[in-house]
């Protein structure tokens, strides 16, 4: 069991940020009826932002705020902006408009800053804790406090203030809020702002932990749609859990023996087998 | 002739439908009663949608109850919705037409089919027009026309003249009463206008809270002082 | 005998003979516009070679065979109104079946073909199965799945390129070129034979939407009520939908390898299949021509860019905003907007009403 350790605790890493994902994909998807595929290219964008910053030699906060701030304006402006506009559309068309905007913010992104794979050095990676056999920097722990603030931030959001109570009666009935008077705008608004927030901290995240490099971090989305997928778009405790199992298990995966190129299709199998056992409760109206 | 032999259905607990027995002869036959009373879902047993919890349906002596949606279809079950179902992008002739690929026919004689039900609706005009181009009344005229192809036996009509204006309901009447004498087929008819139900069904049910309350000729039934108190409110 | 004509349309109170017409009419113009399809294709087959350089000659080959992946996609959401974004990856897995049998068993190419078509048919069915009950939004999410399953499986595996065992890699030596088929084997010879192709596809698929299957397809699409009150089998349809869009996929691969001669693994992203979707609805899903003008978007764009030195990604800028504009303003994609178009000046040249 000690062999596995290191691959346990990197898989929470990874798992933790699947998780945080999985929430930011859901709370905005309760709340809006949309799920947002350009979740990751909006925290590549920011990952590349703080790199631009950090290389500058810019205070590290400062790094961390514009990359969360990013990816914050950009979600506020296509919900703002470009989602009312298919407001009126079926689901999936509302979702898959996110598609044209991931294709918008990756385009720019390796434009501008070039497709070129880097490594995302925070300051914070220089001390690390060190404890039988593994390795952990303190971006790692701060990522892990980050994100279980985080969720349990968001579940306090939800569940006890009244924009959380607002939030989660669109997401019941959109229309039916509407007539009850609910400011549809002014909860939609706080809806994209927060799973933007949520995007930018994963695109730091991810950019550290893998690689800052706009492809993989835009479909490294994906991993965290498959949490979501579990949760049914809708429970956030068993999306968090959903997120870390599937951390944990693809890095367990290289231990499998042959298994190791393939390690990166575990999320994809595991929502897959989600999805075609809980078929029923994704059926149609 | 539809034979309802002590059916039920419920939904998670509610007996939408409680033990009806009823035998309906009438060429064309009415279905009333209060919002709720099960009328809809006694079409929806009749064409599939809704499984029954008990009991026996016979059409023309077949019983239906083993039968799958499709296979009922194919059997001369057919039916209209509330919302009339229309597909926009293609035109009556092909709406129609879409039917009549799924029930047993003559591959030679379809144009001429086609060419006669579109006549009978008064369709024959708007035939190459696509469907998102009608107005409301053609538009249940083509939901009348699909329900037409192909040897039909049983039509359920839930609402068709909701919408309508005085005169097109009138037509619709006419179309409704020359249904079985030229097509052959039984038409049942789900409406909240009395004068179209007095007007078109010789023979009328009333349920209420899912159970029959009266059943007999149609000017029988309206003067039946249970059904006025419960549904026509004297 | 009831007659409502003189109610309903007092001024075209219409016999039989009318009726007659009017469909004739239709059936007409059903038949003018797969004829002026195959005349437009002919045109390329034989005005292209001539017209382009070696280079560009590669990018069209290319750009024919996406566009029969491209007629797949459209099929699914135009007719079903399903979001399909693993298009690409059946693609990658018919590639990998021709490929395979062509260095391995040295069939014909044809049949390397069929049997790309084939297996992505296949697989494309099985994908279409749970598809069958579930909200349009997970099927998306399923076929992404499968997308970045496969990118990562053929990253690993990579393409058969001559060498022997399953997988069919070379180690060492000189990596095979795909061979092509004996009629075909220059590039202006292949790239008409690759358009032969695609009409034949095109073909295939007007030959399903005027019949049976499309008016079924359009049935499912309008509800599953409407489709059940109308005796369609909607597993049956459904299926077969998903099984023909997989045929493109398959064959596209198929000839797409017979064109550049090696697939390469790492080009079968879950971001390729994505924007195969964008492009195809772009390009227009409601028409013939939309699959032609997707992939020239996906090939022929992206060398235009690179002939005059602009950055790829600015394509990719440009077709986000175009998936956007796609689905907020203009449905029926350019193809649409462009045969709107053209049939409004007919008109107004012919006087032909309305």
């Amino acid at each position: 069991m000690v062999d596995l350790l290191p691959f346990l605790v990197s898989g929470l890493g990874i798992g933790a940020v699947y998780a945080l994902s999985g929430v930011g994909l859901v709370v905005l998807y309760r709340s809006s009826g949309v799920l947002n595929f350009a979740f990751g290219a909006l925290g590549a964008i920011g990952a590349y932002v703080a790199w631009s910053l950090l290389d500058e030699d810019w205070p590290q906060w400062l790094a961390w705020a514009s990359a969360v701030g990013t990816a914050m304006v950009l979600s506020l402006a296509y919900g703002r902006l470009l989602a009312p506009r298919l407001s009126h559309r079926d689901p999936t068309i509302r979702s898959i408009g996110t598609l044209g905007f991931a294709l918008i913010v990756m385009g720019f992104t390796e434009w501008y800053w070039g497709a070129q794979p880097r490594r995302l050095v925070l300051p914070t990676d220089a001390e690390a804790l060190e404890f039988a056999d593994v390795r952990l920097t303190y971006t790692r722990v701060l990522g892990l406090a980050l994100a279980l603030a985080m969720m349990a931030g968001i579940g306090l959001l939800l569940s006890r203030t009244r924009i959380g109570l607002k939030m989660r009666a669109l997401a019941n009935d959109r229309d039916l809020s509407a007539l009850l008077g609910l400011r549809v705008l002014q909860v939609d608004t706080v809806a994209w702002v927060l799973s933007g927030a949520f995007a930018g901290v994963c695109g730091l995240l991810l950019a550290n932990i893998v690689r800052l490099q706009a492809t993989l971090l835009t479909f490294l989305v994906i991993p965290a749609f498959a949490a979501a997928i579990m949760g049914r778009l809708n429970s956030l405790p068993v999306t968090v859990a959903a997120g870390i199992s599937i951390g944990v298990l693809e890095a367990l995966a290289i231990t499998v023996p042959g298994f190791a190129p393939y390690r990166t299709a575990v999320p994809f199998l595991v929502a897959l087998a989600a999805i075609l056992f809980f078929r029923s409760d994704a059926r149609k109206a | 002739m539809i034979e309802l032999n002590q059916v039920s259905v419920a939904f998670w607990g509610v007996k939408a439908i409680d033990g009806l027995t009823a035998s309906l002869s009438a060429p064309v036959c009415g279905l009333i009663g209060p919002n709720g009373a099960g009328k809809t879902t006694l079409v929806n047993l009749l064409s599939g949608l809704v499984p029954a919890a008990e009991g026996t349906v016979h059409v023309q002596g077949t019983p239906l109850l083993g039968m799958k949606p499709i296979a009922r279809v194919r059997f001369g079950v057919r039916r209209s919705f509330q919302t009339e179902q229309v597909v926009e992008d293609l035109s009556v002739w092909d709406n129609v037409r879409a039917v009549l690929d799924h029930v047993p026919h003559e591959r030679a004689s379809v144009p001429a089919q086609l060419a006669e039900i579109l006549d009978y609706t008064g369709l024959t005009s708007v035939a190459t027009r696509p469907g998102q181009q009608l107005n409301l009344f053609q538009r249940r005229m083509v939901e009348v026309a699909k329900a037409l192809v192909g040897q039909p036996k049983l039509l359920l009509f839930d609402e068709p003249g909701a919408g309508l204006t005085e005169q097109e309901s009138q037509l619709l009447r006419a179309a409704i009463i020359g249904i079985p004498p030229r097509f052959g087929a039984q038409v049942l008819l789900i409406d909240h206008d009395v004068d179209l139900i007095k007007a078109t069904c010789t023979q009328t049910l009333v349920m209420d809270f899912g159970r029959r309350l009266a059943l007999g000729p149609t000017a029988e039934v309206l003067e039946d002082p249970d059904v006025r108190r419960a549904y026509l409110g004297t | 005998m009831m007659s409502y004509e003189q109610t309903l349309s007092p001024s075209a109170a219409a016999g039989p003979g009318e009726l007659q017409q009017a469909l004739a009419r239709a059936a007409s113009e059903a038949r003018r516009s797969w004829l002026t399809m195959l005349l437009l294709l002919s045109l390329l087959a034989l005005a292209l070679p001539w017209l382009a350089n070696a280079y560009w000659i590669k990018s069209l080959i290319s750009a024919m065979a996406l566009a029969v992946a491209a007629a797949g996609v459209a099929l699914l959401y135009g007719q079903l109104g399903l979001v399909t974004l693993c298009q690409h990856a059946l693609l990658g897995a018919g590639g990998w079946v021709a490929l395979r049998l062509s260095h391995g068993l040295q069939l014909p190419f044809e049949l390397c073909v069929l049997a790309a078509g084939a297996t992505s048919c296949l697989i494309g069915m099985l994908a279409g199965l749970p598809a069958l009950r579930m909200k349009g939004l997970y099927l998306a999410l399923v076929t992404l799945m499968m997308a970045g399953g496969f990118q990562v499986v053929i990253s690993a595996t990579g393409f058969p390129d001559g060498g022997e065992g399953w997988l069919g890699r070379v180690v060492g030596s000189e990596r095979l070129m795909m061979a092509r088929p004996a009629l075909a084997l220059s590039d202006a010879a292949y790239f008409r034979y690759v358009v032969i192709c695609l009409a034949l596809v095109l073909s295939l698929i007007e030959l399903h939407r005027r019949t049976k299957a499309g008016r079924s397809w359009a049935l499912i699409r309008r509800g599953e009520a409407a489709a059940v009150s109308a005796g369609v089998n909607i597993l049956l349809y459904q299926t077969w939908a998903f099984g023909l869009a997989g045929f493109c996929a398959g064959v596209s691969g198929a000839l797409l390898a017979g064109g550049v001669g090696q697939l390469d693994g790492r080009a079968f992203g879950a971001g390729d299949s994505v924007m195969t979707f964008a492009l195809s609805v772009v390009g227009g899903v409601y028409h013939w021509l939309g699959p032609i003008i997707a992939g020239l978007l996906m090939r022929a764009v992206p060398s235009l860019l690179s002939d005059y030195n602009v950055s790829g990604f600015l394509a990719d800028i440009f077709f986000g905003a175009a998936l956007l504009h796609a689905l907020i303003t203009a449905p029926q994609g350019v193809a649409g907007q462009l045969v709107y178009g053209l049939t409004a000046l007919r008109r107004r040249i012919t006087g032909r009403p309305a």
